[in-house]
C-alpha cells in the first residue's frame, strides 16, 4: 500500500515555477531535499545568508513532519513543495500526522535560560526566527500543512551554504 | 546531522566517557547541517560531558551551523572553536586526564 496521501495543499502556483518532491519519512533523506534547497537556490541566485535560513527552515519542517508527524514511518510520505516567485520563494509540506498544539508551541521560547539545555522543543521557533511567514493549517485525522515564505535577497553569485 | 549520524554522536559520547575519557573534540568540519534533533544530541552529549566532569568541545562548524547554534543560542552553552591548534590548547591541562 502506498503512503502517499492527497495533496492538501492549496497554493499550486505557475506550473512553470514549482517543484514538487515526496520522501519516506527518514530522516537521512533530508539531505536530498537540503540539495533540492541549495539548488533552487543556486538557481535563484541567492544570497547565502538567505539560502542557510531557507534551507535550515526546511529542513526543520521536514524533521516534523518525520519525526513528529509520522513517528518515522517511512512508509508514510512527507510533500514538499516549491514555488518560486519573483521576489518570494514559498515553501509547502505536507505530513500524515494527528497534528499538534500550536498554542502551547508558540508560548515557548527555547532560549530563555531555564529552557536552554532542554533537548527539545525549537524546531517551529527556528522556522519562525528565520523565516518572513510560518504558518499551520492543522486538520486533525487530514493532514498537517506548514507553509514557509521567504522574501528574496539576491546577491553573490548564488553562492551554496556548505 | 539529525539521523543515523546524530544517534552514532548519541552513542558514541557515553562510550567515551565510560572508556574514561575526559576531553572529547567533536570536528563539524563534514556536517552540511544539523537540525533540532541533531541540536538535542548535542545538548545531551554536553550535559552527560558535565555530569562525568568531562569537557566537550565543536570545532569547524560551518556558517550554516553557527547560525543555527546563535539563532537558537546554544553558542552560549557549546564550547566552539574554529580550528584544532584552538580547541586543544583551551582543554585545561590537569594531571591524569586522555
Amino acid at each position: 500500500m502506498s503512503g502517499e496521501a492527497a495533496d492538501h495543499i492549496p497554493a499550486h502556483g505557475e506550473p512553470g515555477r514549482v517543484i514538487d518532491l515526496s520522501i519516506p519519512s527518514r530522516m537521512e533523506i533530508l539531505s536530498v531535499v537540503d540539495g533540492l534547497v541549495q539548488a533552487i537556490a543556486h538557481q535563484l541566485d541567492l544570497d547565502e545568508e538567505t539560502t542557510i535560513e531557507i534551507a535550515t527552515s526546511v529542513i526543520e519542517a521536514g524533521t516534523n513532519a518525520i519525526q513528529h508527524g509520522h513517528y518515522q514511518d517511512e512508509a508514510k510520505r512527507v510533500r514538499f513543495r516549491f514555488i518560486l516567485g519573483e521576489t518570494e520563494l514559498e515553501v509547502w509540506v505536507q505530513d500524515q500526522g494527528p497534528g499538534f498544539d500550536l498554542q502551547s508551541v508558540l508560548n515557548t521560547d527555547p532560549t530563555r535560560p531555564e529552557d536552554l539545555m532542554k533537548a527539545r522543543g525549537r524546531g517551529i521557533f527556528i522556522m519562525r526566527a528565520m523565516m518572513d511567514g510560518v504558518e499551520f493549517d492543522i486538520r486533525p485525522g487530514v493532514c498537517t500543512l506548514v507553509h514557509l515564505t521567504k522574501h528574496l535577497r539576491r546577491g553573490n553569485g548564488g553562492a551554496s551554504a556548505p | 546531522m539529525g539521523g543515523p549520524d546524530a544517534e552514532n554522536v548519541r552513542d558514541l559520547v557515553p562510550t567515551l566517557l565510560r572508556q574514561g575519557h575526559r576531553k572529547i573534540l567533536i570536528d563539524l568540519e563534514d556536517v552540511s547541517w544539523v537540525n533540532s534533533t541533531g541540536l538535542g544530541v548535542l545538548i545531551a552529549s554536553h550535559q552527560a560531558a558535565i555530569r562525568e566532569g568531562a569537557q566537550l568541545k565543536m570545532m569547524r562548524a560551518s556558517r550554516r551551523i553557527d547560525s543555527i547554534f546563535g539563532v537558537t543560542r546554544l553558542n552560549t552553552v557549546f564550547q566552539l572553536f574554529d580550528d584544532e591548534e584552538a580547541a586543544l590548547r583551551a582543554f585545561d591541562e590537569r594531571p591524569g586526564e586522555r
